[in-house]
């Protein structure tokens, strides 16, 4: 049996007493894709992690992880899932080989080749007790098993707070080519350019519900552009006239530095009156993940 | 002085209730010596036998003539008192000075202009004033009885204080010079807990084989050389209490030679070992071999002590008036059965200890998350608390067998009676269900009850008041039947009785198994 999306979670609850953590959550992977899984801190997001790995038990909805419901058949999904926590705590008198041993072990799936392979990558010395590992080699230690082991989803949460900048890129490679090789990957971060450049779709979430989901590209469509531009020193208050015309306000400073955020049925309308005023060094840039993520960020903290 | 006042907060539970469990066990039971022999004669006939019993001389040292209530509280209370405050130093030890080093917390307070050195010596200090309010609280826990029950003074309620206090800190000092030495809060643990064995073998060498001298090396000794209600000598007391500030100097010696999360021996972090296993049974018993191991060692030790010490029930076994409290704990007709019995039940309850603490490891995994990695395997939901119970039954069957096998090997060349190897065997062996039975509740409450833990080790603590002080303290036989350690048959006996043991058998796979089917309806819980 083929199932299209590899996750597929509809009105998921889960309460802890009476406090909803997660509230009625969609959520939606298809097959062989990269989804970014944003949302500020305490919106949900290791606990929805937690109920698709069947380690929570859902409140309310339905979830299915590659077709399967966690809860009643967590031992088959999780056979077919890499798991990587964000706070990583090993068997502190293990070796990092026996931790790769073990995990290998309890799965009965493994490819030697590829774990060697990425020991070496990600420049780890499997043979130093855990006791002895810093934050990032413990991750490590989690990232080669879950890229290693034969699964044909990878759920990472935060996988790469400890890392550093050389083995940001790695990981980076990684998920391409697990994603390249048909897995699909849900990946939780709060490294939005990592989102960026690998995920094709994201959701964000904020207090347990669905803000926004969907394609990156998508969804940057939707979203306002960022245009710039330097106005000779004339035209500062005639352009801002016409801006205010086609309703854009402000964001013209009056040394002629232009700074605007223009909702895109606006964007050719802009830029029309810019050109029309010989603006120098004029610049149109989509909205960022950063742009996106900020909007619904803000209002949380209000 | 902050450093102080966060570091007692940290840490408030577990000093509050160490120190409550000894205040209340000195409290609770001075009395109980007054009514068990109510005339003199049986009184006499009972201190005799305790003078010349080699089990109690082991366990609890030389009871002093003329042995009035306050001098058997003194002997035998007290002796369970300055074991559980060595035990409960190097428990306090450790967390106040290394366990806030391993989990990183030391690194913050050092990071806030905290000079290097003020760690450790608010630790001491918090020490030294543990050791008053322990001393105090025995003081007056005892002293209280001033008057109603013979021999106790305040004078000698002071001595006795004094004695468990002293104890306390000095084990606690030790513990903390120690901990500079290995590497890890664990390390120093086991260090801390083998120093403690040691003064109690040394102690009861002391005292079996009548070398006073000898329990000057030992701080369990210190009891015997102060004698409270009989001597109460302060001298040594004081000379104790220099020796502590002599040890306390020594490990800030230690401390400043040493780099932070370091010891001062550097243990072997690296290897190129493989781990061959195939499913989560065989992750734990992987995790359970150095435990196991330790445990045997301690266990086996502490039960051939008593098979070697065993040759003055011989003449008691020639005697007919055994009778009084020690009649009841040597389990009454034949003394070499109720020798046996009564060390196996010192066993038992060890063993016990390991299998609590052993089940209880997988709450502790759950809690730190490494549950989650074993699970996301593919591993079922109800596998890693059965196989923590599955290596739980077989490690602490490999500590009775082995403590078994070796006193079958000591116990016939000490004692002198019939078939003393298999019965010696079959005690110990036969305190296997009861050690099953704490695994089985210890599981129940980790699969239904996470959070309540703690309680794993109420029915252990309660069993072993009865099966230890249950005589003494007039508990009736009835009672005293619901404790797990007493059920085991004599196996020369003509047909011995094994019922009891299947109940207890049967009551362990109840509970287990109930354990094992509440983890699978419950979330994992972490932190």
């Amino acid at each position: 049996m083929t199932v299209d999306h590899a996750i597929e979670v509809t009105g998921l609850v889960k309460r802890f007493g009476a406090v909803a953590a997660v509230d009625g959550l969609n959520l939606s992977v298809r097959a062989g894709e990269v989804h970014g899984f944003l949302g500020p801190n305490g919106a949900g997001k290791s606990t929805t992690i937690r109920v698709l790995l069947g380690l929570y038990r859902a409140t309310a909805g339905r979830v299915r992880v590659l077709g399967l419901d966690p809860a009643t058949r967590g031992a088959e999904v999780t056979r077919r899932v890499s798991y990587v926590p964000g706070e990583v705590n090993l068997w502190p008198n293990l070796t990092g080989q026996e931790v790769l041993d073990a995990m290998a072990g309890l799965r009965g799936r493994r490819d030697v080749p590829a774990e060697r392979r990425l020991v070496a990558d990600f420049a780890l010395d499997p043979r130093k007790t855990v006791r002895t590992y810093s934050k990032g080699n413990r991750q490590k230690v989690m990232l080669v098993a879950a890229f290693a082991a034969p699964t044909d989803l990878l759920v990472l949460d935060e996988p790469t707070s400890g890392l550093d900048p050389l083995m940001e890129g790695l990981f980076q490679r990684c998920v391409r080519d697990a994603a390249a090789a048909g897995r699909t990957v849900l990946l939780s971060s709060h490294i939005l350019a990592e989102v960026e450049t690998l995920c094709e779709s994201v959701t964000i979430i904020k207090h347990g519900t669905l803000v926004e989901s969907g394609r990156l590209a998508d969804m940057r469509h939707l979203a306002a552009a960022e245009i710039t531009a330097r106005l000779p020193a004339g035209q500062v208050p005639a352009v801002a006239g016409r801006l205010r015309s086609v309703g854009v306000a402000d964001g013209v400073a009056e040394d002629g530095a232009v700074r605007l955020s223009v909702p895109r049925r606006h964007v050719a309308a802009v830029l029309a009156v810019l050109a029309g005023a010989d603006a120098q060094d004029i610049t149109c840039s989509p909205a960022t993940l950063e742009d996106l993520f900020l909007r619904h960020y803000e209002a949380v903290s209000r | 002085m902050t450093l102080v006042r966060l570091m007692v907060h940290r840490h408030r539970v577990l000093l509050a209730s160490w120190s409550v469990l000894l205040v209340a066990l000195a409290g609770a039971t001075v009395s109980a010596y007054r009514s068990t022999y109510p005339t003199a004669e049986q009184r006499r006939l009972a201190v005799e036998l305790a003078q010349h019993n080699a089990a109690t001389v082991l366990l609890y040292g030389n009871l002093p003539d003329p042995g009035t209530p306050a001098q058997m509280f003194a002997w035998e209370i007290g002796a369970f008192a300055t074991i559980l405050a060595a035990v409960m130093a190097v428990l306090v030890a450790v967390a106040l000075t290394r366990s806030a080093e391993d989990d990183g917390t030391l690194e913050l307070v050092r990071s806030c202009g905290v000079a290097p050195r003020v760690p450790l010596w608010s630790a001491l200090a918090i020490l030294a004033v543990v050791a008053a309010v322990l001393a105090a609280g025995c003081t007056g826990a005892a002293g209280l009885h001033a008057g109603r029950v013979d021999g106790v003074t305040w004078s000698g309620a002071a001595a006795f204080g004094s004695v468990v206090g002293v104890t306390f800190l000095l084990v606690a000092v030790l513990t903390a010079g120690l901990a500079q030495v290995v590497s890890t809060a664990g390390g120093a643990r086991t260090t801390g807990l083998a120093a403690v064995g040691a003064a109690f073998v040394v102690r009861s060498i002391a005292d079996t084989r009548h070398l006073d001298w000898l329990n000057w090396f030992s701080p369990l000794g210190l009891r015997a050389g102060v004698r409270p209600f009989t001597g109460d000598r302060w001298w040594v007391l004081a000379a104790y209490g220099g020796l502590t500030v002599v040890l306390a100097w020594l490990a800030t010696v230690l401390h400043r030679r040493r780099e932070y999360r370091a010891g001062l021996v550097r243990p072997r972090d690296r290897r190129d070992t493989r781990l061959n296993i195939r499913s989560s049974l065989g992750l734990a018993a992987r995790l359970a071999r150095r435990p196991v191991a330790a445990w045997t060692v301690a266990v086996a030790a502490v039960g051939t002590l008593f098979s070697a010490m065993g040759s003055g029930v011989v003449d008691l076994s020639r005697r007919d008036d055994v009778g009084g409290f020690l009649g009841a704990q040597l389990g009454g007709s034949d003394p070499v059965a109720g020798y046996l019995a009564y060390s196996a039940t010192i066993v038992g309850i060890l063993a016990s200890t390991y299998a609590v603490g052993s089940v209880l490891r997988s709450r502790h995994d759950e809690a730190a998350g490494l549950t989650d990695h074993v699970l996301a395997t593919g591993v079922r939901r109800w596998q890693p608390l059965a196989a923590q119970v599955a290596v739980t039954a077989l490690g602490s069957g490999a500590v009775l067998v082995a403590t078994g096998a070796l006193n079958a090997l000591v116990a016939p060349s000490v004692i002198d009676g019939t078939d003393v190897a298999g019965r010696s065997f079959g005690y110990i062996t036969g305190q296997w269900p009861a050690t099953m039975v704490m695994a089985g509740w210890t599981a129940l409450l980790v699969g239904w009850w996470p959070r309540l833990t703690s309680l794993a080790w109420l029915p252990l603590v309660a069993s072993a008041t009865l099966a230890l002080l249950g005589p003494l303290l007039g508990v009736p036989a009835d009672v005293r039947a619901l404790g797990i350690f007493q059920h085991v048959p004599d196996v020369a006996g003509p047909d011995p009785d094994v019922r009891a043991l299947a109940v207890l058998l049967a009551c362990a796979a109840a509970a287990a198994l109930s354990g094992v089917v509440g983890t699978v309806r419950r979330d994992v819980m972490t932190g």
